[in-house]
């Protein structure tokens, strides 16, 4: 699959094709299940300072084409992480790049996570998260362009690795943010997270789930995800990673037309673990019988009609 | 805990079994091999469509059969389970399995198996390994309305036991609660699964009994491999644990009974 592999921060993906952060906890529970070295890469279930217990239950539930969750980060936190979870990333991930997730309440908190996790080896970079619709304040950095620039300044200062900015769907224009983080000195953005949604028992008269509201998930929002990762790759230079509702090939060449250089793959792989590699697989094979050589061909090669 | 695995597997047979109630049949030689009573299996369709059950679904390995067969109740109330109930011999569907921790036990003394509904299912499973290794069992299984009960001659053709009965409406076996009918005072070993209300009665009776319990439980759940963290319930030390990791089974030492 030759014609997959892309250059990016300096470093060689072998695919296209990330599991989504949240959806593949540490990468060990794939273990045997998966051949998770063969993929991209993974991105790991947000890692804050101190763990965190996450939201009362249910904590899950399927919606009309994909789910709700609010799981609310529950996390072993930094010391954990570094300790007990990064060491098997290391060992067994020699071709798939790792990107932690980070997550904080302020500034400083992003920051020291990742002070704590910056000599260790392992991982390639950091997905920052500034997105989460489940907990008080995860979305604070992604909806205030002033915050979410001062947030990325001082992650660029921590750290020399990739930074990539996870982005909320839940603004008014997508490409503000994005460019505030290229200004920032990110080195690349993820496009998008959840969207925030509720669902409702009606005979019971009680949301379902227990935090009230969650993030929305799945195929039902592929479309959004395609459009927004469209806004956010025209309006920067930076390489740009398509999350939303991905589970077939054909859902991440429309990311890589629309203008991304990875994608993210998750709820997809709950309903299918095989859904990544099957992913991948379906992408090499679009490419060869199209005849084209390179994904890179591909990547916002979307052609808009003369009117638009 | 073994490696579980993906298997796209065919329907072999899906009978009514009950009201709204069915049992199904299932060729899975490595998850039959592999599974031990109390653990589960994710059913679904895989990414082919779209319509529910877009997330696959729990449900208790509930027998296995020397051919590689594996046994699963369902019981029809949404949308979901209801295209499960309306599975057909060869259809195809797609398992990941088997999950999680089973039930453990003695050979010393009795094991009382307290079945809510449908959380009969493992104990399908459980009561003929155990017998076959000279354990004595018995299953105590209730349902609320008779017409919803799992067909005891079904139950004695897989388990080689009979179930002792109680619905709550009384038209069928012994009118009342499941749990009234745990006789005190006895050396046994509990096991439950079911309704909540019900795991808590049994709980409160197993602390009082000072008697060993296990329960296998029951949350909305993701994945079934521990990466959402979806499927939590309280620990005693008040954490929220993965039931499909950690459980389904658990000690009723390990979790928190406070409302």
């Amino acid at each position: 699959m030759a014609g997959l592999s892309q250059r990016l921060w300096g470093v060689e993906f072998q695919s296209p094709v990330l599991l989504a952060s949240g959806t593949c906890g540490y990468g060990a529970e794939y273990d045997g299940l998966i051949p998770l070295d063969d993929l991209g890469g993974i991105v790991t279930k947000a890692v804050s300072l101190e763990p965190r217990p996450g939201n009362l239950p249910h904590r899950v539930a399927e919606t009309p084409g994909g789910m709700i969750n609010a799981i609310g980060l529950q996390n072993v936190g930094l010391k954990r992480f570094r300790d007990e979870k990064l060491p098997w990333l290391d060992e067994h991930l020699t071709k798939a790049h790792v990107l932690v997730n980070v997550v904080g309440h302020t500034v400083e908190e992003f920051s020291t996570v990742v002070a704590g996790l910056d000599d260790a080896t392992g991982f390639l970079g950091y997905e920052i998260n500034v997105s989460c619709p489940n907990v008080k304040g995860g979305t604070l950095f992604g909806t205030d362009a002033k915050a979410l620039s001062e947030l990325v300044r001082r992650v660029r200062q921590t750290t020399a690795r990739p930074v990539i900015v996870k982005l909320t769907p839940n603004v008014p224009d997508i490409a503000v943010y994005a460019r505030v983080c290229e200004d920032a000195g990110a080195d690349g953005l993820s496009t998008i997270n959840t969207f925030p949604g509720m669902l409702i028992d009606v005979e019971a008269r009680r949301p379902v789930i227990g935090n009230v509201s969650g993030g929305v998930s799945g195929p039902a929002i592929l479309p959004m995800g395609i459009y927004l990762t469209w806004r956010a790759a025209q309006a920067v230079e930076i390489p740009v990673i398509g999350i939303g509702g991905i589970r077939t090939a054909f859902d991440a060449l429309q990311y890589v037309l629309a203008g991304a250089s990875l994608v993210q793959i998750g709820t997809a792989l709950f309903v299918d673990p095989n859904a990544a590699v099957d992913v991948q697989r379906g992408m090499a094979a679009h490419l060869e019988s199209q005849g084209v050589a390179h994904l890179s061909d591909l990547v916002g090669a979307v052609e808009l009609p003369n009117h638009a | 805990m073994s490696t579980p695995c993906r298997l796209p597997a065919r329907v072999l047979s899906n009978q009514r079994a009950g009201a709204d109630t069915y049992w199904l049949e299932i060729d899975a030689p490595p998850i039959a091999q592999a599974a031990v009573p109390g653990q589960f299996v994710m059913i679904g369709f895989g990414l082919g469509r779209l319509d529910a059950p877009f997330l696959p679904r729990p449900f208790s390995v509930g027998w296995r059969g020397d051919d590689g067969r594996i046994g699963l109740l369902v019981r029809r109330f949404g949308t979901g389970t209801h295209r499960l109930a309306a599975l057909r011999p060869g259809d195809e569907v797609l398992l990941l399995g088997p999950l999680g921790r089973g039930f453990r036990w003695e050979q010393d003394s009795p094991l009382i198996c307290i079945a809510g509904g449908v959380g009969l299912a493992p104990f399908l499973f459980m009561a003929p390994e155990a017998i076959r290794h000279g354990a004595t069992v018995e299953i105590l299984y209730g349902e609320r309305t008779g017409d919803r009960v799992f067909d005891p001659q079904l139950v004695e053709k897989l388990t080689g036991i009979q179930p002792r009965l109680y619905t709550e409406d009384g038209s069928r076996g012994q009118i009342g609660r499941v749990i009234d009918g745990i006789e005190r005072g006895r050396r046994i070993q509990l096991f439950g699964c079911g309704p909540t209300p019900m795991l808590r009665a049994l709980e409160r009776l197993a602390r009082e009994e000072d008697l060993p319990l296990q329960v296998s439980v029951e949350e909305h759940m993701g994945c079934g491999i521990g990466t959402c963290q979806g499927c939590v319930v309280r620990s005693v030390a008040g954490e929220w644990i993965k039931s499909c990791t950690e459980g389904p089974v658990f000690r009723r030492e390990e979790l928190s009974w406070r409302d």
